[in-house]
């Protein structure tokens, strides 16, 4: 049986990318060749904190302190705990580069 | 009659461990200064304290959610030291990074490799860093972990079990000062913001 898959956007580099419904926008997008931010993959640290723009995602676990529910209710997700429900316009927040 | 230490509670017991464990790294920090060797003393001390298993009961402390999770065990005001029982799932990985502030790890049980890596360009083009491997420590039962403050690790726990271990920062992780990323796939490098406020170090 083949995995859905689900076309994601990536706001910052005007990039559409496949995301299987399993797969995290994080894993698909470093899969992908795409330098997304991010830092534990695992939803404790918000390294990878994005604005979802479009479409649905389903969460895996993650800690408040790396998305507050507030940031969660203003559209805000973690591309490292987001697997796609529908095709996805998403922008990563950036933390600044140095 | 007076009590002895088995006559208290685990949570005492713990509780009392982990102020001496304060107590012995500011005497040695105070003497000392943060430098490599008492970095290493303050990391047997560490050791030490993760080999009391029995005083840090899984049963006192939650599972992760998220893959990974810190439990506090002493935290001081301002800028003291956070003392940590963290807990990383098997699988958990956290890409090349540095604290900013030292930090030193020891087990109790599982195990979680870190690896060691070194930044290899000048720093002057923002957002663009090399960095290369130059070692691994697995920390295990019986080892530990310390890295200055801009020492940049990667982890990854391995095996089939929990990696439990305590972790000892010279900040609290809630007055942090900035962590940055490190992704040498693509040559980058990310800060993320200071907890430390407008205008702190």
């Amino acid at each position: 049986m083949s995995a859905t898959l689900f076309q994601v956007r990536i706001g910052n580099t005007g990039t559409t990318i496949s995301c299987a419904a399993e797969q995290t926008i994080l894993s698909a997008s470093i899969a992908a060749g795409l330098d997304y931010p991010y830092g534990c993959a695992s939803g404790n640290c918000g390294a990878c904190i994005s604005q979802l723009e479009s479409g649905q995602v389903a969460m895996l676990p993650r800690n408040d302190t790396s998305l507050s529910p507030a940031q969660a209710a203003a559209g805000q997700t973690l591309a490292c705990r987001a697997q796609p429900r529908s095709d996805v316009a998403i922008t990563w927040l950036g933390r600044g580069r140095r | 009659m007076p009590l002895d230490a088995t006559d208290l509670s685990v949570e005492a017991r713990r509780k009392a461990a982990c102020k001496t464990l304060l107590r012995q790294v500011h005497a040695i920090l105070g003497k000392e200064g943060v430098t490599p060797s008492a970095l290493h003393a303050i990391k047997l001390k560490l050791v030490a304290l993760g080999k009391r298993s029995e005083i840090f009961p899984p049963a006192d402390f939650a599972m992760p959610e998220a893959e990974g999770r810190s439990h506090i065990l002493e935290v001081e005001d301002n800028d003291g030291l956070g003392l940590y029982l963290t807990i990383g799932l098997p699988g958990k990985e956290a890409a090349p990074h540095d604290h900013g502030i030292w930090c030193v790890n020891a087990a109790i049980s599982g195990q979680e490799r870190h690896v060691l890596w070194r930044r290899t360009d000048d720093g002057s083009k923002p957002g663009h860093a090399t960095i290369e491997k130059i070692g691994e420590v697995m920390v295990e039962p019986g080892n530990g972990f310390a890295m200055a403050d801009h020492d940049i690790h990667s982890t990854e726990v391995v095996g089939d079990q929990p990696a439990i271990g305590l972790a000892l920062y010279g900040y609290a992780l809630a007055r942090f000062p900035s962590v940055v990323w490190y992704h040498p796939a693509f040559a980058s490098v990310r800060p993320l913001p200071s907890r430390r406020g407008p205008g702190a170090a």
